[in-house]
């Protein structure tokens, strides 16, 4: 056999690659990875997957049980609601709107963030910290109470979550990025690139930002957990999402009137907000073990 | 320090500031009218329109009726409820105390539970049951509350029927409100059964106060034991154990107050999700306190009640975060580093 290898020592992997081999040497994390993958995907095609519409009431199939119940079966396979709709095809549907509209929601606070946040944190003495602090009050403000105030003003409904979560998530997006920008900035190598003559933009695209990153996935993550909480709480309390949707939150409330006769009208899409959740929390964690010994 | 001290407080009065400035600009955005959503009188009589006209300077412009919003709102006149036609305030007196004796009881779950789960996460060698603690916060941390609490509710107050679901007592016990807080009120009251009164509240009480301890219990367990981890690694541990300390000694006294300096730290930071979470539990368990009040009054478009419970609510974070970070710089030299070097 030839030797096309010359030199014996491995090559060294790329720091993405090392970060890739810590996050992949732990099943949770690529587990959650798979279901975040397989979350993302159902939210393109998870109508098209469904067996029934989501607003389809079967009069013959009233608060059926899931399928492995001996009263169940499987054409309603996690069994129907008190109107007689299928609570797997209202959870595909629900994708979108609880998940979907998750990842809408980070990736608008994530771009306003990383804007606002980038410029106070390169700004220095009163600049910086008036626009830093801007957003304090803000993030003083829960999400929920937020979303109470927002739906005060114009009423309930999926597009007011958009504004209030998106509006309680955007000061955490900017006071991490700014504290992280400010903490590079006083580094030696910033200094080391100021005099070699780089002006500001250089120092901020090339020298800062590839270290801000890794704060900005880690914080992404976490928001991004938070926010499939507080729209389905947000559903749940009403205020959110209204009656007919099946986002996840909606749905909970809606079984909460045949709770104690048909518990999985509750249970399962609970489960469902609980298996999202965790999934992404998993990635979270191992993105953060993975990323946290490369930056010591 | 003072210096320090001092610009927490302007921080303090510069987010007050502002968060009424947020509520000022969100009381003109509401569908009604402005003196209706100002005072929470609907068809005042000729005299009241005045009065409010005079009490919120309607009649003049923007920065005199702020000035003139925030002088009203701080001297306590928050107006009457729409609904009940009570001042807030009262009512706001009456929720308040409920809702601080359910975040205290959490809390306090949170911590005596958490703390030493924490540390016995970090110290253990037991690699099951590590990861166990860790799987079972990862997973704690990513349950949905209310599901969590109805979950519970179904379980414990319907299917076992151990404990009651609703409310804050027995309504056959009549209790005088002397502090607010149900389990001092009823050993205060001099009734004859105040004992009975008070296991009653005690058992009224762990179902919601169980349910949001969830959230902080697996942030402290998560936190203690990641700080424990770090501060076992340090020189002063293997300097305490060359002197020959007993193991328990070097984790009581020497590990663990230094690892308890960051969760201070996380406590901070975590009011905000604590305070979304306590809203949801109290109306799911129909706790009289703030956050079922605000739920209410957003329903029945209460406007004065939901100013002036997100301005109460805000404020109190407000407050405790930065009196939060003013423990936690007292407690911990190395934060002051900063001002003993630049002053």
């Amino acid at each position: 056999m030839a030797q096309t290898k010359i030199y014996l020592d491995d090559a060294i992997p790329s720091p993405a690659m090392k970060v890739w081999r810590v996050f992949a040497s732990k099943p949770q994390a690529l587990a959650g990875l798979w279901g975040v993958g397989m979350l993302l995907l159902l939210t393109l095609v998870g109508h098209y997957l469904a067996p029934f519409a989501a607003e389809f009431q079967d009069p013959d199939a009233l608060l059926l049980p899931p399928s492995w119940n001996s009263n169940g079966t499987v054409e309603h396979f996690l069994g129907t609601d008190d109107l007689g709709r299928d609570i797997f095809s209202r959870l595909l549907y629900g994708v979108q709107l609880t998940f979907g509209t998750a990842v809408a929601i980070v990736s608008s606070a994530l771009v306003v963030g990383v804007i606002i946040g980038s410029i106070s944190g390169m700004m220095s003495g009163l600049k910086s910290s008036i626009l830093g602090h801007l957003l304090d009050a803000l993030l003083s403000i829960p999400s929920l109470l937020m979303a109470i105030l927002v739906v005060a003003v114009t009423g309930p409904g999926l597009s007011n979550v958009f504004w209030a979560v998106g509006i309680s998530l955007t000061p955490q997006f900017v006071r991490a990025i700014h504290q992280t920008v400010h903490e590079e900035l006083q580094k030696e190598y910033v200094t080391a690139a100021r005099l070699d003559g780089a002006n500001a933009l250089q120092i901020f695209w090339y020298v800062i930002m590839p270290n801000v990153w890794e704060t900005v996935i880690i914080q992404t993550t976490l928001a991004v957990s938070a926010a499939i909480l507080d729209i389905a709480a947000l559903g749940f309390l009403n205020l959110g999402a209204q009656a007919p949707q099946p986002e996840w939150g909606t749905m909970v409330l809606q079984g909460l009137d045949s709770f104690l006769t048909a518990p999985w009208t509750v249970t399962i899409p609970g489960l469902a907000i609980l298996l999202s959740v965790l999934s992404v929390n998993l990635v979270g964690d191992g993105l953060r073990s993975a990323l946290t010994p490369m930056r010591n | 320090m003072a210096n320090y001290l001092i610009r927490r407080l302007n921080l303090f009065i510069a987010t007050s500031l502002l968060l009424i400035g947020i509520l000022f600009y969100a009381t003109h955005l509401f569908p009604v009218d402005l003196g209706y959503a100002l005072s929470g009188i609907q068809y005042p009589t000729d005299a009241q329109e005045a009065q409010i006209i005079e009490d919120y300077r309607l009649d003049k412009g923007s920065v005199r009726q702020f000035l003139a919003y925030t002088g009203e709102r701080l001297s306590g006149n928050l107006g009457v409820s729409v609904t009940s036609k009570r001042p807030i305030s009262e009512e706001l007196l009456l929720a308040l105390p409920a809702s601080f004796e359910l975040a205290f009881v959490a809390g306090l779950i949170a911590l005596v539970f958490g703390v030493p789960l924490g540390v016995i996460a970090a110290l253990t060698h037991h690699s099951a049951l590590k990861k166990f603690i860790m799987a079972g916060t990862l997973t704690g941390y990513s349950i949905p509350v209310f599901w969590l609490g109805l979950t519970l509710a179904l379980w414990f107050g319907v299917k076992l029927g151990w404990l009651p679901i609703s409310g804050q007592i027995n309504l056959l016990y009549e209790i005088r409100p002397v502090t607010g807080f149900m389990l001092l009120d009823t050993l205060l009251s001099d009734s004859p059964y105040r004992i009975a009164a008070f296991r009653d509240a005690l058992l009224h009480i762990i179902l919601p106060a169980v349910t949001l301890a969830v959230l902080p219990f697996t942030v402290v367990v998560r936190i203690t034991r990641a700080a424990m981890v770090n501060v076992m690694g340090q020189t002063y541990i293997r300097a305490a154990e060359a002197r020959g300390l007993p193991y328990s000694k070097i984790v009581l006294r020497h590990a663990l107050p230094n690892a308890l300096i960051p969760l201070l730290k996380h406590i901070g930071l975590m009011l905000g999700p604590f305070a979304s979470y306590a809203i949801v539990v109290e109306v799911i368990f129909s706790w009289p306190g703030i956050g079922s009040w605000l739920v209410s009054g957003i329903y029945q478009r209460d406007y004065t009640v939901i100013q002036s419970g997100i301005l109460a609510v805000a404020l109190l974070i407000v407050f405790s975060s930065i009196l939060i970070e003013v423990l936690y710089t007292l407690a911990n030299p190395l934060s002051r580093k900063e001002f003993y070097g630049s002053n």
